[in-house]
C-alpha cells in the first residue's frame, strides 16, 4: 500500500464471481451444488440478478429436446450461423450441455417454460436454425429464468456484494492472481477481494453505440478488466447488430428489441416505399435469414435512401391477426403500445441496434483462461459463436458456460491458495479510480460518452471501411486522453457522474480493440461487414483475430488459423 | 415545451427544481436524465433495462408509485413531482433501499423446493390448459419491482405483513405440483403475517406495472388457493 492509497476494506473469499446475469448466478449454484462448504461471493455493478442483459431475454433458448431434433443439427446450425469462424469445441459444448441445462433450469432451479397442448416443452421457430428449438416463457423468458436464479441466491446463501463495480484484477509478487479491486457503488468505499478464484461475467459493451440494446451496466467492464491483465481476446470485430431495434425518437427506450420470434413467426420487413426488401439480400430465408444479413440489409436500405424519416424500416406482423399476435407476443405488443405504436395492428419502426459481442476473452471448454485462477463465461468470452450469434444461443451460452465455470470454480478452490495482492497494484488501482473525483475543470463523461457512441455507430457500425475506421481509430485516442482528465462533482456515494466517468474508461478500452480488429479482417463476414471488402474470404482457410494487449500501447494483433476438428465448412454444405 | 421537475434530494441544500426541455414521446426515465446530463451530473436514481424487465426504476410519480421507464409524460405536461418510493429507506435522492421487500419475499421460500428425485430428471407434464397452470399464470412475470410492497398501505408499517409481492408468488408456489413445501407456505399465509392482515385497499394491484392482480391471488389464497369465481 503506498502512502495516499485510500482505506480499504479486505474480504476474503474461496470464489469470487463478478456479474450476476445468467452466467454469473448459473455460476454460484453450480460452484455451491459442487462443494457447499466453498466461500463465494456475487460481485454485482447493479442490483443482483436484475442487471445485464439476461434478464433482458425475451425470445428464448435453443436447446435439443425433441427426438426429432439433434445435437449434430443445432451444432451445424451454430457453425453456419457464425460463418465457420468460431471456436468448434466451445460451439460443440454449448450444443450438448443445452438440454441439461433446460432440463436444471426446470427441475432445480425452478423455471417453468411454455408448453405444448401435450404438457411437454414447446420450442419455437427462430432465425437460421433448421428445427424450431427456441424454449421460452412467452416473450418474457429472460425475467422467469433470472427471477428463479436469484430466488436460488436466497436457498444458497452466497455472499452478494450489491452496488459493486469490480475494478482491477490483482496478482501477488510472482504474479499469481490473487483477487480484485472494487469500489462499493452505495458508499464509495473501496474493497480489496482475496478470492483463489475469480470468474468474470459481466456481459458485454454493446452500449457504447448510439442505437444499443443492452442494459447500461453493460460497459465492457469484464473485458478491459482482463485487458489490463494482459490477457488476450478474439473475434474483438464481432460486435452484432439485432435487426428490430425500436426507434422512438430521443427516448432512452430507443434501441430495445422486439424479439427475434416475431421473424421467426412470419414478420415481414419493408422500407419506406413498402418493399419486402429482403428479396433482393436473402430471398430464399428472407426475414428467417440471421440477424446479421438481415441487419445489413436495413442499414442498407437506410442509407441508400429508401428508410423512413427517421432512419428505419418497418416490422409488420399485423397480417398474422392482431389477437393472434397480442396473445404470442404479449410483451411485444405492450412495448410498443406505451410509445403510440401497435404491432399487433401495424407497422412498427425498428432499425439496427447494437446488441452483443461475440468477441472477448480466450477460454477453453472449462471457462479457463491464460491465467491460472481465472475463469470467464459468457458474453465476456470469446469464439461460441464466431462471425454471428444465433437468436437462443446468448442465454444458452450465458447459463451453459456459466454452469461450467462454477465446475471448475469448485474444483480449482481446493487445489488454489489465497495470495498477497501486490500493495502497489492495488493502491494504482484505487488512485485511477478516485483520480475524476480530485481533478478539478476536466469535462464531465455524460458528453464524452454521447460523442463515443456517436462515433461507433458511424465509424464502426453495421458496415464499415477503411477511411473511417482509421478516423475512428485517431478520435477514440483522442477520446481516452479525455476521459483520463475528466472531473466529476461528489459525492462519492451513488454518485452517477463517477461511475460513468469509470464505466466510459471501459468502454474506450474496448472500442479501441473493437476498432483494431475491424481494421485487421479485409473482409466482409458474419458481424462484421466491410464495404472495401464485401466478399467473404475461402471458409475453408479461416483465420481469427486475437489481440494481445502490451501495456499502455493499442494491443498487437495476430491471426490464428480455425481448427475445423468437427466439421469442416465444405463438409456442411453438403 | 417546459417541464418544472420537483426532485425529492437527500441533501437538503441540493438543488431540487429543475426545468427540462421535453421532447415526445418521453418519459419519466428520459426527464430524470435529461436533468443528470444538462442540471445535476450526480443526481441518484437507479435503472437499468429501460423496457420494464429489471424492475429497478421504481419511483414515486406524482405520488403514485411507478416504473420511471414505463411512465411515458402527456404532450402537455408542464410539472412533474418525483419522490423515491414509499415505504423503503432512502439511500440517496430517488434510490431506495428495498431490504425490507426482499426480507418478506425470502420468508416465503421463494423458490420451488423439489422432491428430490425430481432433479436433474425430465421437466413434469403439466398441459397448458390444466387448472394449474390456469391458476399460476395469470400470476407470473413479477419483476419484483416493490411497487406493490410500497403502495400497500399495511406493508409499510410494522414490518411483518408479508405483503402482495411475497403472497402473490406463495400463490404461485402452492398451485405448482412440482413443489413439496405447500404445507409450509400454506401456514405461514395462514398466519398473523399473512393473509388476514390485508384491507383490500388494492394499493397493490393498482400499481402494478406488469398489470398483476396481487389483490386477486390474496383472496385465492384466503379461499385455500381455489378460485374466487
Amino acid at each position: 500500500m503506498t502512502a495516499d492509497t485510500p482505506d480499504y476494506e479486505e474480504i476474503v473469499t474461496d470464489v469470487a464471481i463478478v456479474g450476476s446475469g445468467g452466467a454469473g448466478l448459473m455460476c454460484a449454484l453450480h460452484c455451491h451444488e459442487a462443494d457447499p462448504g466453498l466461500d463465494i461471493t456475487v460481485i454485482s455493478k447493479g442490483a443482483v440478478g436484475r442487471s445485464g442483459c439476461t434478464r433482458m431475454v425475451q425470445g428464448g433458448f435453443n436447446a435439443v429436446l425433441d427426438p426429432g431434433d439433434s445435437v449434430d443439427a443445432h451444432f451445424r446450425d451454430t457453425l453456419a450461423g457464425g460463418k465457420y469462424l468460431n471456436d468448434q469445441d466451445l460451439a460443440w459444448t454449448l450444443v450438448n450441455d443445452a438440454p441439461g441445462v433446460i432440463r436444471e433450469l426446470e427441475t432445480r432451479v425452478g423455471c417453468f417454460f411454455d408448453r405444448r397442448p401435450d404438457g411437454r416443452i414447446k420450442q419455437k421457430a427462430f432465425a437460421g436454425q433448421s428445427f424450431d428449438r427456441t424454449v421460452h416463457r412467452g416473450d418474457l423468458t429472460g425475467i422467469e429464468i433470472m427471477s428463479r436464479l436469484r430466488d436460488q441466491m436466497l436457498r444458497i446463501a452466497a455472499r452478494e456484494l450489491e452496488d459493486v463495480r469490480a475494478l482491477d484484477l490483482v496478482f501477488d509478487a510472482a504474479g499469481r492472481l490473487a483477487g480484485l479491486t472494487c469500489l462499493e457503488v452505495q458508499t464509495g468505499r473501496f474493497l480489496l477481494v482475496r478470492a483463489r478464484v475469480v470468474v468474470v461475467a459481466t456481459g458485454g459493451a454493446a452500449t457504447m453505440y448510439r442505437i444499443a440494446a443492452p442494459a447500461r451496466e453493460k460497459t465492457g467492464d469484464g473485458v478491459a478488466m482482463c485487458l489490463r491483465a494482459g490477457l488476450p481476446v478474439r473475434d474483438m470485430e464481432m460486435l452484432q447488430f439485432h435487426p428490430t431495434g425500436l426507434l422512438t425518437g430521443r427516448s432512452r427506450m430507443t434501441g430495445a428489441v422486439l424479439e427475434e420470434g416475431l421473424r421467426g413467426a412470419g414478420a415481414h420487413l419493408y422500407n419506406a416505399r413498402g418493399e419486402r426488401y429482403m428479396e433482393r439480400y436473402d430471398p430464399e430465408r428472407m426475414e428467417r435469414s440471421t440477424r446479421d444479413v438481415v441487419s445489413r440489409a436495413s442499414y442498407t436500405e437506410i442509407v441508400e435512401g429508401r428508410g423512413t424519416e427517421a432512419g428505419g424500416v418497418f416490422i409488420d406482423i399485423s397480417h398474422l391477426g392482431a389477437e393472434w399476435v397480442e396473445r404470442t407476443f404479449k410483451g411485444m405488443v405492450e412495448r410498443t403500445r406505451l410509445f403510440g405504436g401497435d404491432l399487433a395492428r401495424r407497422p412498427v419502426e425498428v432499425s439496427p441496434t447494437a446488441h452483443f459481442h461475440m468477441g472477448g476473452v480466450l477460454i477453453d471448454t472449462d471457462c479457463r483462461t491464460d491465467v491460472p485462477g481465472l475463469l470467464v463465461a459468457g458474453e465476456d468470452a470469446g469464439g461460441v459463436h464466431g462471425a454471428n450469434r444465433l437468436g437462443g444461443n446468448g442465454v444458452a451460452e450465458s447459463t451453459v458456460f456459466g454452469a461450467r465455470a462454477g465446475d471448475t470454480a469448485a474444483r480449482l478452490a481446493r487445489e488454489r491458495v489465497h495470495g498477497d495482492a501486490d500493495p502497489n497494484a492495488v493502491g494504482e488501482s484505487f488512485s485511477r479510480a478516485t483520480a475524476p473525483l480530485r481533478s478539478a475543470g476536466g469535462e464531465l463523461p455524460y458528453p464524452l460518452t454521447a460523442e463515443l457512441k456517436d462515433l461507433m455507430w458511424q465509424s464502426c457500425g453495421v458496415v464499415r471501411r477503411r477511411d473511417r475506421l482509421e478516423d475512428a481509430r485517431e478520435r477514440l485516442a483522442e477520446l481516452a486522453d479525455r476521459a483520463a482528465r475528466l472531473s466529476v462533482p461528489g459525492p462519492v456515494a451513488f454518485n452517477p457522474a463517477w461511475q460513468e466517468s469509470l464505466d466510459l474508461v471501459n468502454q474506450l478500452t474496448v472500442a479501441r480493440v473493437i476498432v483494431e480488429s475491424a481494421l485487421a479482417r479485409d473482409e466482409t463476414r458474419g458481424a462484421h461487414a466491410r464495404s472495401d471488402f464485401p466478399d467473404s474470404g475461402d471458409d475453408g482457410d479461416l483465420h481469427y483475430i486475437v489481440a494481445t494487449p502490451a501495456g499502455e500501447d493499442v494491443p498487437r494483433l495476430t491471426t490464428r488459423p480455425v481448427e475445423y476438428g468437427r466439421l469442416r465448412p465444405q463438409e456442411a454444405a453438403s | 415545451m417546459t417541464l418544472l421537475v420537483r426532485v425529492a434530494r437527500s441533501d437538503p441544500g441540493a438543488p431540487a427544481e429543475f426545468r427540462v426541455e421535453t421532447f415526445h414521446p418521453m418519459t419519466v426515465l428520459d426527464v430524470l436524465l435529461a436533468i443528470q446530463r444538462e442540471h445535476e451530473p450526480s443526481l441518484g436514481f437507479r435503472f437499468s433495462c429501460r423496457v420494464a424487465m429489471c424492475g429497478t426504476c421504481t419511483i414515486r410519480v406524482d405520488g403514485r408509485s411507478a416504473l420511471a421507464c414505463q411512465t411515458v409524460l402527456p404532450e402537455d405536461a408542464t410539472r412533474l413531482r418525483l419522490d423515491p418510493a414509499a415505504g423503503f429507506p432512502v439511500v440517496r435522492d430517488l434510490i431506495t433501499d428495498t431490504t425490507p421487500f426482499w426480507e418478506q419475499w425470502a420468508r416465503i421460500t421463494p423458490y420451488v423446493v423439489p422432491a428430490d428425485d425430481a432433479v436433474g430428471g425430465e421437466p413434469a407434464v403439466i398441459p397448458p390448459d390444466s387448472a394449474e397452470r390456469e391458476a399460476i399464470d395469470p400470476a407470473l412475470d413479477c419483476i419484483q419491482c416493490g411497487a406493490c410492497f410500497s403502495s400497500c398501505g399495511i406493508a409499510g408499517q410494522p414490518r411483518t405483513f408479508l405483503g402482495p409481492a411475497a403472497l402473490n408468488r406463495a400463490l404461485v408456489l402452492i398451485q405448482d405440483s412440482r413443489d413439496t413445501a405447500t404445507r409450509e407456505r400454506r401456514e405461514l399465509v395462514a398466519g398473523a403475517d399473512g393473509v388476514d392482515r390485508c384491507h383490500y385497499i388494492y394499493g397493490c394491484t393498482g400499481s402494478c406495472p406488469k398489470g398483476l392482480d396481487p389483490a386477486r391471488s390474496i383472496r385465492r389464497l384466503r379461499k385455500g388457493g381455489r378460485d374466487d369465481g
